[in-house]
């Protein structure tokens, strides 16, 4: 089936290959105005507290500082990242955790900025303060949002500290669990992770003579920017314009404001343009990265391997704001398998620390541990081996996903044989060493979408999407185009986008770019196609379904000499009725596409200082079509890199007492390196989507949730221990197998009495 | 980023008289990889820095079977990982050396500069204890050899005076019949500051007892120390592997090991007994033998043995 394509299925280099290979690529960094003024800000030495005053006279009286500005500076109004608005963009009276921006300084060059920061002197009266998520659900701890029922967005109350309680519920769970032969439960916790992108935050703010704001920025998502920097500035949004600057990287770190409004408001205050470039620290300490998650799970299973019941009560620790929902919690409890009954509950618990940020498939990887962790110690408890329960248990084509939608076709089972045949399971292996399986669902992403392609009079044709550059998505969707017009990549160009040009599209996130994205750059060509169709029709004086396109060109399928090339057409197309040929294509929502993938670990386990090495790792991915295999394969491996980080090394590590992120710093926040990894093996997997681009599906997030399951599940297999915590450090698989492992203290009677359960 | 004024001397005499011109506000420097962080953090605010970058003929490493090795202030890391002598005489600070951050750093930092930040953590000083270094300290007013291991006062304090500068690290040649190794334990497999590290240097005499053991351990104790306990558990006896044991376990007693975002102090004291079995095994096995130093390489960072 691959044959039929021209394009698609082949690699190709990225679009933009030249721009970065030779440093030319403009980053947000990069932008240099005349006058610009260089912004440093200065973060909370509190976790809980009441400013009594800032004064900034000092700082401001500093040679070369132009504008110092608080919180007060900017409009009474709070925003949030979804419906619920919880956050100042500066923080007027109170500030929520160690390294919330407090202060904001624009001077001549970077320097004096610093020493002007560093000139601010603030009086903190501190207020009690909740650190662990756990204890801030108990009445009577700390408020970290005493008027939270005030908040715009709030819905009703759900427990104290908690922003959001989500449920999803099916069958009768506790007749289910009644009738179970054997129920398993366990407690499992997944810590706080940094999304690790290479690019630090980065923005210059700049005033058009007319009062217009332009902001040049490093973000995946210039639409929301927009719209959240316009509210906390009281703007109308047609007066900010969003100019997204090349990528270094975001994985969901980037897709909302970050710092924007700082810069923005000093450069409105003073008259000039404003940089401001985040330092790694800052990243660190001021943008949300992923907090920790604990996950009570249980489940009733018949003696044949069925599994007929699910609990799982997940909790996420959204610290000092909601920058992240906990809706994986319930997308996500019961993982790629079909579960008759089941009960998920997932709570958004606030703590004062620094708020919770997106990462590739928020908290999925969090609940895909505990999910594929909680199989193999039900396979252990009845005597089943892990890989056949999967496979009872898989979902198939016709069964009812947890969000209710019914599965269409899949290569679910595919990618699981895959898997199991190429690492040769079950197989001996010598002492310990050990091999784990998980399985990783996700869906393939909606949302806005929009293209336009209009034909150059070269034949040529120029793509304009909203949507900004992620991992090479660029490159896929002009494959697309290519391959939906019939010409080659080259005659295809991706223009450079802003908010001001491009059509309304959303984020670049949460695997959607070339699954939604894509599909409205295959209709924009097929629009395209149509109106050259039309045009030819009417040069050739022959009716438009006598016509066929192919490489370029329109041509009389009786007689295929007779025929106009996209190059004339486009000339013809200046002087016709209907004007130059531009197609279009808008869509927001896709139907539900499952993605599912199949991975294995190999391991070996030092029994005397536990530490764990991987030596092989597999992945199966149904990707339906591979749009360019190379960038598929790139993303596959960059995610199970992100995974093995995950399960062993990434550990971001917060004071229980003042809540303050302890490893700030790449020395000491471990990301694995070329070193610790082994070669990763991809499979292919390719059953086409019913919908999507040619049938291709999302590729980019299931790739990083197994490996902490599967590394898990490797470790069990190679010497007997399981280790319910993350990362697997050498400290805590040496705990485990002298016998020195606790379990995660978890009290679900209290969470179920509070909604009258049992 | 405070400001500071940058001296660059272009001989030892000269870098001697700027440091007694403004003693105890001025920091020497030569790779500058600490301080780099440490200025850009604020940690290290000095008034003056004077750096070594300029002064010649201090970057070299020299080793003659009397004199044993001697290590000049400005050789780099690097400079000992790459050197064949140290390779064959010194395995276990060839060893320390690979094991020390990524080939960039090491190509930047002095095994001199690593030795006066005085790190616990530092990767090439359990080595250079294990291997009896001497340090050459010199100033505007003379001269004077110290033991390395009389030099480290605490985290990040040595007994250098102001106006003093280390100039020279000594080695001795070991005995005919001997062996060694450092083992760095750390999550990750380079660019990675020790949990724990571990060095022991074994010479077998005729009859195959050990006549000289020195065992080192870093990031288990305010600094760098030696595990003399250990050693002397050691010395006139056959190592045979239960007395190994035994000495990793007194090694293990002498720890007195931080807990911090890397690892819990018990975790140290215990990877701390498995690392000096270990080096100790791997020392006296290879007694005598022409080191190999990509098994070296292989063994030197520990991420799972």
């Amino acid at each position: 089936m691959t044959t039929e394509f021209k394009v698609l299925e082949q690699n190709h280099p990225r679009v933009d290959a030249y721009e970065k290979v030779t440093g030319r690529a403009t980053y947000a960094s990069d932008v240099y105005l005349p006058g610009m003024l260089a912004c440093k800000l200065l973060p909370s030495a509190r976790n809980h507290a009441r400013i009594v005053s800032i004064d900034t006279t000092q700082a401001a009286a500093l040679p070369g500082v132009r504008a110092v500005i608080t919180g007060a500076d900017f409009p009474d109004v709070r925003f949030g990242s979804g419906a619920l608005r919880d956050r100042y963009v500066m923080p007027r009276e109170v500030v929520n955790f160690v390294g919330e921006p407090i202060a904001a300084v624009a001077a001549d060059d970077e320097a004096t900025a610093e020493e002007a920061v560093e000139l601010i002197k603030v009086e903190y009266e501190d207020i009690p303060s909740v650190v662990n998520p756990l204890a801030a659900m108990v009445d009577g701890a700390a408020s970290v949002h005493p008027d939270l029922e005030d908040y715009e967005g709030y819905g009703f109350t759900m427990g104290h500290n908690v922003s959001t309680l989500l449920d999803a519920d099916r069958g009768d769970v506790e007749q289910a669990f009644r009738d179970a032969d054997v129920v398993v439960e366990d407690v499992y916790r997944s810590q706080g992770i940094n999304q690790g992108f290479l690019e630090p935050m980065a923005c210059v703010a700049d005033v058009e003579p007319g009062g217009r704001l332009v902001i040049y920025a490093s973000t995946q998502g210039p639409y929301p920017v927009r719209a959240s920097l316009a509210a906390v500035l009281e703007m109308p949004v047609s007066r900010v314009r969003i100019v997204p600057m090349e990528l270094g990287g975001g994985f969901g770190a980037k897709l909302r404001l970050a710092f924007e409004a700082f810069p923005a408001l000093l450069a409105m205050r003073t008259g000039r343009p404003v940089k401001l470039v985040n330092t790694r620290e800052e990243v660190f300490t001021m943008n949300g990265p992923r907090l920790p998650v604990t996950n009570y799970i249980r489940s009733g299973v018949m003696k044949d391997g069925t599994i007929t019941a699910r609990e799982a009560y997940t909790i996420f620790d959204v610290g000092a704001y909601l920058g992240a929902g906990p809706n994986s919690g319930i997308g996500h409890g019961i993982g790629a398998y079909r579960i008759p009954n089941f009960r998920l509950r997932s709570y958004g618990v606030y703590t004062n620390k620094i708020y919770v940020g997106s990462y590739r498939a928020s908290g999925v990887a969090d609940m895909t541990f505990a999910v594929e962790s909680h199989m193999d110690h039900i396979a252990h408890e009845i005597g089943v081996d892990p890989y056949e329960l999967r496979l009872q248990n898989a979902l198939r084509e016709g069964d009812v996903s947890v969000s209710g939608a019914v599965v269409p076709g899949n290569g679910l089972i595919e990618t699981l044989e895959a898997v199991k045949e190429r690492i040769d399971w079950p197989r001996e292996l010598e002492d310990g060493h050990g091999i784990g399986l998980a399985l990783c669902e996700w869906r393939s992403g909606s949302g806005p979408s929009t293209a336009a392609i209009s034909v150059n009079d070269d034949g040529t044709v120029s793509l304009l999407t909203g949507s900004v550059d992620i991992s090479g998505s660029d490159t896929s969707l002009a494959a697309i185009a290519a391959e939906a017009l019939g010409i080659p990549m080259e005659k295809v160009i991706v223009a450079k986008r802003d908010t001001d040009l491009a059509p309304y599209t959303g984020q670049s996130g949460g695997s959607r770019i070339v699954y939604s994205q894509g599909t409205a750059v295959q209709r924009a060509a097929e629009d395209t196609v149509q109106k050259l169709m039309a045009l030819a029709a009417e040069r050739l004086g022959v009716p438009e379904d006598a016509l066929g396109c192919e490489d370029g060109r329109v041509y009389v399928m009786d007689n295929e000499p007779q025929g106009l090339t996209f190059a004339q057409l486009a000339a013809a197309s200046v002087t016709s009725r209907g004007g130059p040929i531009i197609g279009t294509a808008s869509l927001s929502s896709m139907p539900y596409t499952p993605v599912f993938a199949a991975q294995a670990a190999e391991v070996k386990v030092d029994r005397d200082t536990g530490q764990v090495k991987v030596l092989r790792y597999i992945q199966a991915q149904d990707v339906g079509v591979a749009i360019n295999p190379m960038a598929v394969e790139g993303q596959l491996d960059g995610g199970v890199v992100q995974g093995i980080g995950r399960a062993l090394t990434e550990d971001q590590q917060f004071d229980p007492d003042t809540g303050a992120v302890r490893n700030p710093s790449f020395a000491s926040y471990l990301m694995p390196l070329a070193i610790d990894l082994p070669e990763i093996e991809d499979v292919l997997i390719r059953v086409p989507a019913e919908d999507g681009p040619f049938g291709a599906r999302a590729v980019a997030e299931p790739p990083g949730f197994g490996p902490p399951a599967a590394i898990a599940n490797a470790v069990y297999d190679a010497v007997g221990v399981r280790v319910k915590q993350l990362p697997l450090s050498g400290e805590r698989v040496l705990a485990a197998l002298n016998g020195e492992y606790d379990d995660i203290p978890f009290d679900v009677a209290a969470l179920r009495r509070a909604e009258g359960i049992g | 980023m405070a400001r500071f004024d940058y001296l660059e001397p272009h001989s030892l005499d000269e870098a001697l008289q700027m440091l007694a011109d403004r003693g105890d506000q001025a920091r020497l420097v030569a790779g500058s990889t600490d301080f780099l962080v440490r200025w850009r953090t604020g940690v290290w605010r000095p008034e003056s820095v004077v750096c070594m970058q300029h002064v010649p003929g201090l970057d070299y490493i020299r080793w003659n079977p009397d004199d044993g090795l001697a290590i000049g202030a400005m050789a780099t890391v690097q400079d000992i990982e790459q050197n064949a002598d140290v390779r064959r005489h010194y395995p276990a600070l060839a060893a320390g050396a690979t094991a020390f951050a990524g080939v960039q750093v090491r190509n930047l930092a002095t095994v001199a500069g690593n030795v006066c930040n005085a790190s616990p953590a530092g990767d090439t000083l359990p080595a250079l204890l294990a291997c009896n270094a001497q340090c050459l300290i010199v100033s505007s007013t003379g001269q004077r050899w110290l033991p390395l291991d009389e030099l480290f006062v605490g985290p990040g304090q040595t007994a250098l005076n102001p106006g003093e500068i280390l100039s020279e690290l000594r080695l001795p040649t070991p005995a005919p019949n001997t062996g060694g190794l450092y083992v760095k334990h750390s999550p990750r497999g380079a660019m990675d500051i020790s949990a724990v590290g571990a060095a022991s240097v074994v010479s077998l005499s005729d009859d195959g007892s050990c006549s000289s053991v020195r065992i080192a351990l870093g990031a288990v104790a305010p600094t760098p120390i030696r595990a003399y306990g250990a050693e002397g558990r050691l010395v006139g006896q056959q190592p045979t592997a239960a007395n190994l044991a035994e000495a990793a376990r007194l090694s293990a007693q002498s720890c007195n090991p931080i807990a911090d975002v890397r690892s819990g102090a018990d975790y140290r004291r215990e990877i701390a007994r498995v690392l000096t079995e270990r080096t100790l095994r791997h020392a006296v096995a290879t007694a005598g033998n022409a080191p190999d130093f990509a098994d070296i390489r292989r063994l030197a960072v520990q991420t799972a043995w």
